[in-house]
């Protein structure tokens, strides 16, 4: 579809005739400031198409105030290969007169086919409204709507489906919607989400599982109540077997029986036991008469015994009497040795004595000697020293006295040095004869005087000099020197010396003196280390032991040549005592085992001989006798006894009274057995046949019968559910995938022409489609992956920019089904940045190959570049 | 002349478990009233004795109240009636017969033989030797005693038993139990009455079954029925003459359906059936989903005239013809799903596709009901 021309007359703005002409089959682009009239020229196209010409609701298309006005509306178009026009006047003058290839469609007629043409339609009353606007909705783009994507499909949905093609008919369509709505509640009441069972379904099964469990209880009661038929007719018949068998009767009599014949071997028994007491008695005297007997044999091989016994004591004796002499003399003879030893010994011990003092004197001899001079010379020296020590006490001398004055002496020559040296010298030489006095004193020749004090010098003749020494010094050392001289005197005094070289020679002598008396004092110690009394003393008791001694020697024997030394003669004495102790050990040892000798033989001599006498005794034959009868008659007895016992042992063994015991016993218990058997099954017949009485009353198989009944329809309706759920879900799964199915092929087209405009606007993103081609969710690829936004949710700009992406995808999946497109946007993408306005030109432009676009704008500079001539509104009204 | 009915197989306590409830009770209490008229219909012949050839209950263990109304039941008729137990109903040490008779429900006239006794009837001048079924099955022949019984001279010798006669109805037996085929010569008897086939059915001159008086199955071998024995003198050949006694005839029909017009045959063929009737009918062939909803109808209408109509249309394919699909305006993707589950409903799930196609066509066509597009 191309317009070609549009004028618009008496309308709004327009109130002078508007044409616009030549109009380009690509874009067509108009600018002008707000309020130039773009919109009314929008609206102008609207209400040519959407407005019926009849309407009265469309007041606003008069010019302001201008009640009078009938606005008019003229297109021209061009439709496959037929020219179009159109000729529409509202209110004062209403008109419709569409003229195609030169046929002429008035009023109505002229309007339905405008609407089949474009897809849309009329208000039933009133104003044309949004739900009216069919596809043109969707392609002509309103000022300030542009972000609006959504309800413009949805109203263009009916029309899109019939343009798109006959067999998408029933995707959008609420009548297959609202009958998967169906199917799906339909399911939901007797399926969840899930599949699994609920409501009337779930009733159903679990209806059914408490019949089947109540059948199952009831047939598990009919079979038991069988088997106690069975039981019943079965213990009947056991019952009357019985009762005609008795054979707890039998039983009976079978234990008599074998009771009587075990009393029988029990007498036996008995008889046994007591004839092998019998038997035990015999054979206990059997072992005492043979012991008896035993006895006699005994005693006569003791006595033998005993006789040889005292044999060997009477040897013995007379073995050890035989040795008795011979150890009596050696005892005599050891005795003899032993005294002669002893005698000797004493001797050698005498002359050891002897020996012995003879030495002592001889050195105490010798000491008193030396003790003698050892005497005289303490006396010499103690002499000495007596002489040496007065001497001493006479030139005693303090030492220090000594020293002092010597000190005292040296300090009195350094002043008279001093003096001199300080002292006013007086040289005097005089003529010969001549004299002079000085101080007195008279002076001849030459001479020098020191003048230590004042000095007269008479001359005679001449008078008097006097000489006074200068300078305090000479005062001070003359006195200095007159303490001296002071002290010396007192010292010399003290030492009653005249000198300080005879103090020293003095003292020189002293210590001469001393060391002579220590030498002295010296030796007389070692001469005499006690004492002069004490050498004395001693010298004198010395003198004494040595004429003791010389007494005591002569006391004692002399030694001749041949006399033994004592350590032999003590080794004889001891070696001769040895002997004799030996010997006489051994003959009290002898004289022991004979005493021993004598008592064993008195013992054995007793004993055999009251063996003997007892043996003699006169009865002792005859008990001998009998004894030996008595054991013949017993071993008779034992043998018969034995043999009796054998005997019977052997009847009782086969009689075989334990078996009989048991027999006893098992027939016993097999009548209490059979008896019991016989109660019992009594006993359970009655309760069988209660039990069968009561429950047969109850009907149980009637009653499971109708319960099976109940069962199969229970059974029925959950298999009819079943059958439904399972028709329900395979319904709702085959509406759903063929809905979609149906959706994807839609939708397959209409998203290639989505992405190709989306490659120029988000380089690499997608935008997806729901089941009402409604764009929904746009898919971007950003810094960080994939970056998926909701339609909704998208900025004002990125939503209107990409609305009208859509709105173009559209367009051309239109175009494609060989629909008309006519593309109008007033003032579109003002909310977009300059980088999404440039690539949103593109689109357009690109578009624009395949539409009729006509853009209006209140930006002319934004559009420049769109490679078409704007035309200014403004100067259209001019 | 001896004239006997001859009856078995009564059944009574037997529960209908295939029907709905109505029905079920219905036809449970048919078991009791048919033994009323077999009372009635011996009153009015004035026979000597009904011969009742055992299952006379369906189960042991039926309640006190059924056990009281089935011996209430043959009240009409005072004259004998000689009952031997069956293999629903064997003489087990504990049985329905011993429980009824501690009820005291058991009316003098009826006589129980539960122990194979040759019972006499000098006056009317018969002897009947009963073969009663001790145990629920056996595999030896019940009857083998009838060869020594002694019967006094001049009395009718009646055979009463229940069991199959061996070779002859081998294969549909309802129980091992055996009777020899020559039994009725072997044992001189002058009539054989047996029970345990539920139809009616003649193996010798003197050998019957009676069948079941009131049908309880689909098995059409002429059930329904009592037979009225008449025996001119001992020896002589009895006649016998089958009369109906069933209230409710067991009608199967299996139906094809290709063409339209099939149905409306079929129709009129139901209508045919008599009253009372208990019909299974079984559907073939292939229907439109609008004939499906026409067939539906017209069921329904013909349930209301029998005493229990059933019927399986699990042979019967649905077709979705294009009319169909028009005329329920399931055009688009609905028209796709609907030809899918018309392809798959001969196939292995095709119960499931067949019943979520007529489930969808209901809805389609309810919608066009309400006002189509909404």
């Amino acid at each position: 579809m191309r317009l070609l021309r549009l004028k618009a007359e008496q309308l709004r703005q327009f109130r002078d005739p508007v044409e616009i002409r030549d109009l380009e089959p690509g874009i067509n682009l108009f600018i002008g400031p707000n309020e130039s009239g773009k919109t009314t020229l929008v609206r102008a196209i609207r209400a040519a198409f959407f407005e019926r010409h009849k309407s009265s609701s469309v007041n606003d298309l008069q010019p302001w105030g201008d009640s009078a006005a009938a606005p008019t509306v003229e297109l021209d178009f061009e439709w496959q290969g037929q020219s179009w026009k159109l000729v529409k006047s509202f209110l004062k003058k209403k008109r419709c007169d569409l003229t195609v290839d030169g046929t002429v469609y008035s009023g109505d007629e002229g309007e339905e086919r405008l609407s089949n043409l474009l897809g849309y339609e009329y208000a039933g009353k009133g104003a044309s409204q949004q739900k009216h606007w069919g596809i043109p909705g969707l392609l002509w783009v309103e000022q300030g709507s542009g972000e609006e994507i959504q309800g413009p499909v949805e109203f263009a949905g009916e029309h899109l489906k019939a343009a798109l093609g006959g067999n998408l008919g029933e995707v959008t369509s609420s009548r297959g919607d609202a009958l998967i709505n169906q199917v799906a509640a339909e399911r939901a009441k007797l399926l969840t989400a899930t599949g699994k069972t609920t409501g009337d379904y779930a009733k159903a099964i679990a209806e059914v599982d408490r019949l089947q469990e109540q059948f199952e209880a009831l047939q598990d009661r009919v079979r038991q109540y069988r088997e106690q038929v069975d039981r019943l007719g079965q213990l009947r018949e056991e019952k009357a077997r019985a009762e005609t068998d008795r054979l707890w009767e039998s039983y009976r009599q079978q234990a008599k029986d074998a009771e009587a014949r075990l009393a029988e071997v029990m007498a036996w028994q008995r008889d046994q036991d007591r004839d092998q007491q019998a038997l035990e008695e015999c054979q206990t005297s059997i072992q005492t008469t043979l012991e008896l007997l035993n006895g006699f044999q005994d005693k006569q091989t003791e006595l033998a015994r005993r006789e040889e016994e005292k044999g060997e004591a009477e040897q013995k004796q007379a073995d050890l009497e035989t040795r008795k002499p011979g150890h009596e003399k050696a005892v005599a003879e050891a005795g003899q040795a032993h005294k002669a030893a002893r005698k000797t010994l004493k001797l050698a011990q005498q002359h050891q004595q002897r020996k012995e003092l003879a030495r002592e004197l001889q050195g105490i001899e010798a000491d008193l000697e030396s003790d003698t001079a050892k005497l005289a010379r303490a006396r010499e020296l103690h002499s000495v020293l007596l002489e040496n020590r007065q001497k001493q006490q006479s030139l005693e001398i303090d030492p220090q006295a000594v020293e002092r004055l010597k000190g005292v002496t040296s300090e009195l020559d350094h002043l008279a040095i001093q003096q001199d040296a300080v002292a006013t010298r007086l040289q005097i030489d005089l003529t010969d004869d001549q004299s002079i006095t000085l101080n007195g004193e008279r002076v001849v020749g030459r001479s020098e005087h020191l003048l230590i004090e004042p000095g007269e010098v008479a001359i005679e003749g001449v008078g008097t000099l006097r000489v006074l020494p200068g300078g305090e010094d000479v005062a001070e050392i003359a006195r200095a020197r007159q303490n001296l001289t002071d002290d010396q005197e007192s010292l010399l005094s003290r030492l009653r010396v005249t000198s300080l070289a005879e103090a020293e020679g003095r003292l020189k002598q002293l210590q001469e003196l001393k060391q002579a008396i220590q030498r002295d004092e010296s030796l007389l110690k070692e001469s005499a280390p006690e004492g002069l009394e004490a050498l004395s003393d001693r010298l004198r008791l010395r003198q004494a032991r040595k004429d003791e001694l010389a007494s005591q020697i002569q006391a004692l024997p002399e030694q001749d040549d041949n006399s033994s030394p004592l350590s032999l003669a003590e080794a004889q004495l001891e070696s001769a005592q040895q002997v004799l102790e030996s010997a006489e050990a051994a003959r009290q040892k002898l004289t022991g085992d004979l005493s021993l000798a004598e008592q064993a033989l008195n013992r054995a001599k007793q004993e055999w001989e009251r063996l003997n006498n007892e043996l003699q005794a006169p009865d002792r034959k005859q008990r001998e006798k009998q004894a030996s009868d008595r054991l013949i008659e017993l071993r008779l007895k034992e043998s018969g006894l034995k043999e009796r016992l054998a005997e019977r042992e052997k009847q009782i063994d086969q009689a075989q009274p334990d078996v009989l015991e048991q027999d006893f016993e098992r027939f016993n218990k097999s009548a209490d057995a059979a008896e019991q058997q016989q109660e019992n099954r009594n006993r359970d017949l009655i309760k069988i046949q209660a039990f069968l009485e009561a429950a047969g009353a109850e009907g149980l198989e009637e009653q499971s019968a109708e319960l099976e009944t109940e069962l199969d329809r229970a059974n029925r309706r959950r298999r009819e559910l079943e059958r439904r759920a399972k028709a329900l879900d395979l319904l709702l799964t085959r509406l759903t995938e063929h809905r979609l199915e149906l959706t994807r092929q839609l939708q397959a087209p209409l998203q290639r022409h989505l992405n190709r405009y989306l490659q120029l606007l988000f380089p690499e993103a997608s935008l997806t489609v729901d089941e009402n081609l409604i764009p929904e969710v746009l898919i971007r690829q950003g810094l960080g992956g994939e970056e998926r936004g909701k339609f909704e949710e998208l900025s004002f700009g990125a939503r209107e920019q990409t609305a009208l992406v859509s709105r173009l995808a559209y367009a051309d999946l239109l175009l494609e089904a060989g629909r008309p497109t006519l593309i109008i946007l007033d003032d579109a993408l003002v909310h977009s940045d300059a980088e999404r306005l440039i690539a949103m030109k593109r689109v357009l432009y690109d578009a624009g190959q395949r539409h009729q676009m006509l853009l209006f704008t209140c930006h002319p500079d934004n559009w420049r570049d769109m490679g078409v001539i704007a035309r200014d509104v403004e100067e259209l009204k001019g | 002349m001896s004239r006997f009915l001859h009856t078995a197989d009564w059944q009574v306590g037997r529960q209908y478990s295939n029907f709905a409830p109505d029905d079920a009770v219905a036809l449970a209490e048919a078991r009791l009233s048919v033994i009323e008229r077999i009372a009635d219909l011996a009153s009015e012949e004035a026979v000597d004795a009904v011969l009742v050839a055992g299952d006379v209950f369906d189960a042991q263990t039926v309640s006190d109240r059924t056990i009281r109304r089935l011996f209430n039941a043959m009240s009409p008729y005072t004259g004998p009636w000689i009952l031997i137990p069956g293999n629903h109903d064997a003489a087990l040490a504990e049985s329905v017969w011993t429980r009824a008779q501690r009820l005291g429900a058991v009316p003098d006239n009826a006589h129980l033989a539960l122990r194979p006794k040759v019972l006499e009837f000098a006056e009317a001048g018969f002897a009947v030797l009963p073969a009663p079924l001790t145990q629920r099955h056996t595999q030896t022949d019940l009857t083998g005693w009838f060869d020594q019984a002694e019967t006094p001279l001049g009395l009718l010798r009646i055979g009463l038993a229940h069991g199959s006669v061996q070779g002859i109805l081998a294969e549909e037996v309802d129980s091992p139990n055996p009777i020899a085929a020559n039994r009725a010569d072997t044992a001189r008897l002058d009539y054989l009455a047996l029970g345990d086939w539920h139809g009616s059915k003649e193996i010798s001159l003197r050998v019957w079954y009676s069948g079941t008086p009131e049908q309880d199955r689909f098995k059409g071998n002429d059930p329904g029925n009592v037979l009225l024995v008449d025996i001119p003198k001992a020896g002589a050949e009895p006649r016998v003459e089958i009369r109906p006694t069933g209230q409710h005839p067991w009608i199967q029909m299996t139906e094809r359906l290709a063409v339209s017009s099939d149905l409306d045959q079929l129709i009129a063929k139901l209508e045919q059936q008599p009253e009372k009737a208990v019909v299974a009918l079984r559907l073939e062939g292939e229907i439109t989903l609008l004939g499906k909803q026409q067939l539906e109808g017209s069921l329904s209408v013909a349930e209301a005239r029998f005493r229990s109509l059933r019927y399986d249309l699990s042979d019967l394919s649905l077709l979705a013809t294009d009319e169909d699909i028009a005329a329920l305006h399931a055009d688009g993707y609905v028209g796709e799903v609907i030809s899918e589950l018309r392809d798959e409903q001969n196939g292995d799930a095709g119960e499931i596709a067949r019943e979520a196609m007529a489930i969808l066509a209901s809805m389609l066509l309810e919608k066009q009901a309400v006002g189509g597009d909404a």
